[in-house]
């Protein structure tokens, strides 16, 4: 009967578009991706791509390795000399290029820098320029001193409670230290990507979902379904076990393709690097490395998915149309982008679904919760909020279908 | 088999669209006449568990349908007024999936579906899609899923709605073929459909069974008489404010009328046998009229 179910959506024409749509979406991110990762070679000139993506491994891997001082004298004194090149002072942007190439074997190293030396929400490209040795050895305490600086400014201060601020010091603290360091931008690129594949997947998916169980009504075969012997016990499970074969089928089929296509080009060097070794991870307060990272990105991209799209089957099981339940991801995932800018909202946002779609981010971002002197991020909590709540929702749906007056 | 409804209501807000009927059916075909808005619709889809009453009960051999639940279910076949269908399917792949609905194991189902396009004549259609289908090969389509499971209940609502003349008499014929051991309640506001196959008619009007029994028993009910006549053309216009016409054939000279009422409405008339459509629109009035112009 699941079969059928199955069958009887992807049979309606609007559904099989759907499904190219999203095939030719998921071509386009990965070609955006992949194309994400840029190199400059000697002569200043630009590629991205597989190419690129070779390039810079070959420079980046010659950096592998801790974090230790004598790397960071050494990024120190690399980047004075490249500054002291004719190409660097240079006026001619093609010879400030080669210049640049030069440097991008440790640039993610240079970053790293300019964060741990720059205020807290600032970030100043130059700053590692003049850096001293001296400065450079109290990388990772700067760490620590920049953010307990962000939590004593204007800005901060009454943000947090004082548990919060030292559940985020206390975390900081905890990082290990020396940082290993290896190219990673393929990781890198996955993250930063995969929030858009995953976001559309939820939205395009709506369609199609939205229809297991409106189909009835649509098709007026709902008599006919309620009717039968089965029609209001093992159908409506068989419809609720094939939204859940779709969305689980479908997402993860997504899901495969881009980290095959993109960690397949771009390499799945830098697996067990911190996240922190990164421009947008350094901040973070999980300590995580790539790969979990990427774990916890399809985890929780899927976890999300399915919480957003078993509400699609709960409203149109009760309203027994698609229009309102395929505008609910629209509302779920765009939603905050309107309401960030208020502060009242920013604590029941960062626990809103659509951090389960954008986890790379989401465990960059400082939302926090106490309860008691438990001081938790937001991440555990969505992780077992979402699914509990999916957990309540589907028998509800069962009930609510399985009780349907045709009127 | 026994389905009795006792007191059986149904309130849409301030509208009772089934008010009080209290009945009992046994084996046979139950003819359920009555205009468009009279219940009948309401009351088959409280038969078919797709409704719960606001009073009253229905039982199946003195079980009460709604506890009984997918049990009374699988003795019930139902063709909705609305036959609805998944378009894309194939008429084979739809009846196969009802009958998975039906609770029928695969290997059952594939013979019974083989066994029903025979019967209805669509074997050669078995792999159209549903939406290619005609009107009648719809219907035909409706009629096997509701006999899938071999329903000891038949619930047929309208059945022939849309249909042509040809196309009803042979769904007439299947539904009477069909009829053997089972209960087969069959609603219509066209009363050639149930004329010559019921056992037993109910006609129904604002949620009441008016008047309920064999054709001859409900012809005997009428308490008027049917008559026949010639009249001029300048007459007509007289006779139908004054009488209920059940039939008006225009000739050269004037009109042939078939008139009902207690006395002889004109010298020339003669009494003619009623009919079960002269009982419709005696009791039905100008909406059984205006009904059986819709059905041309």
């Amino acid at each position: 009967m699941v079969w059928f179910e199955i069958k009887k959506i992807f049979s309606r024409t609007g559904n099989k578009i759907a499904l190219l749509l999203l095939a030719a979406l998921l071509s386009l991110t990965c070609f955006l991706t992949v194309g994400s990762v840029e190199y400059v070679d000697e002569q200043g000139e630009s590629a991205s791509g597989i190419e690129a993506a070779r390039h810079l491994r070959e420079d980046k891997n010659q950096w592998a390795g801790e974090i230790t001082e004598e790397v960071l004298l050494k990024v120190l004194q690399r980047d004075a000399e490249i500054n002291a090149s004719e190409e660097y002072l240079s006026k001619d942007v093609q010879e400030n290029n080669k210049a640049y190439a030069k440097k991008q074997g440790f640039s993610d190293i240079r970053d790293m820098l300019n964060h741990a030396f720059t205020p807290f929400r600032e970030y100043d490209y130059y700053r590692v320029d003049s850096l001293t040795a001296k400065e450079a050895a109290r990388f990772y305490e700067q760490r620590v001193v920049v953010l307990m600086d962000w939590l004593n400014s204007d800005e901060a201060k009454d943000r947090y409670s004082e548990e919060e601020k030292n559940f985020i010091i206390t975390k900081y603290r905890e990082l290990q230290t020396p940082l290993y360091y290896e190219y990673a931008d393929g990781w890198k690129a996955f993250a930063e990507y995969a929030p858009t594949i995953i976001m559309l997947t939820v939205l395009i998916l709506a369609f199609p979902i939205a229809g297991v169980f409106a189909n009835e009504f649509q098709c007026r075969a709902e008599s006919i379904f309620f009717s039968a012997r089965l029609g209001r016990n093992k159908a409506v499970r068989s419809k609720i076990y094939a939204g859940i074969w779709i969305i689980t089928g479908i997402y993860w089929t997504v899901i495969f393709w881009y980290s095959a296509v993109v960690l397949g080009i771009l390499g799945t060097d830098g697996a067990e690097c911190a996240i922190q070794t990164s421009l947008g991870g350094w901040k973070s307060f999980y300590h995580i490395t790539n790969l979990q990272n990427y774990f916890l990105i399809v985890g929780g991209g899927y976890l999300g998915s399915l919480f957003i799209l078993t509400l699609v089957m709960f409203l149109s099981a009760r309203t027994h149309s698609m229009v309102l339940p395929v505008t609910v991801p629209f509302i779920l995932l765009f939603l905050p982008s309107f309401l960030s800018n208020l502060p009242v909202l920013s604590e029941v946002l960062g626990l809103w679904p659509d951090q389960l779609l954008q986890m790379g981010q989401t465990v960059c971002m400082f939302h926090l919760y106490q309860v008691g002197n438990k001081v938790v991020g937001a991440v555990p909590i969505i992780m077992i909020l979402y699914p509990v709540l999916t957990c309540v929702l589907l028998p509800l749906l069962y009930r609510i279908y399985s009780r349907t007056e045709v009127k | 088999m026994e389905l009795k409804m006792d007191d059986l209501t149904k309130e849409f807000g301030k509208f009772t669209a089934v008010d009080h009927i209290s009945l009992t059916m046994t084996n046979g075909v139950y003819g359920l006449l009555g205009i468009n808005g009279a219940g009948k619709t309401t009351l088959m889809r409280m038969l078919c568990t797709l409704l719960r009453p606001t009073v009253g009960n229905i039982y199946c051999n003195g079980r009460d349908i709604f506890e009984m639940d997918s049990e009374y279910r699988k003795l019930l076949g139902y063709l909705p007024q609305e036959f609805g269908f998944y378009p894309e399917f194939t008429v084979q792949d739809y009846l196969l999936y009802i009958a998975a609905l039906k609770g029928i194991r695969p290997a059952v189902a594939r013979k019974r579906v083989r066994e029903l396009l025979e019967k209805v004549g669509l074997a050669k259609a078995a792999g159209k899609k549903m939406k290619k289908l005609s009107g009648g090969m719809k219907r035909r389509a409706g009629i096997a899923q509701a006999m899938l499971n071999d329903p000891k209940i038949l619930i047929l609502d309208e059945p022939t709605a849309g249909l042509d003349p040809n196309e009803r008499i042979r769904f007439r014929n299947l539904i009477s073929e069909l009829s053997e051991e089972r209960l087969v309640l069959l609603s219509t506001h066209i009363v050639s459909d149930v004329e010559y196959i019921a056992n037993e008619i109910w006609l129904m009007g604002e949620g009441t069974i008016l008047h309920r029994g064999s054709v001859e028993e409900i012809i005997a009910s009428m308490p008027e008489n049917v008559w026949e006549c010639s009249v001029k053309k300048d007459q007509v216009a007289a006779y139908m404010r004054n009488y209920k016409i059940s039939n008006m054939k225009t000739e050269p000279e004037g009109a042939a009328l078939r008139i009902i009422s207690r006395d002889r409405p004109a010298e020339s008339a003669k009494r003619a046998e009623a009919s079960l459509e002269d009982v419709f629109l005696y009791y039905f009035g100008e909406n059984a009229k205006s009904e059986a112009e819709e059905i041309g």
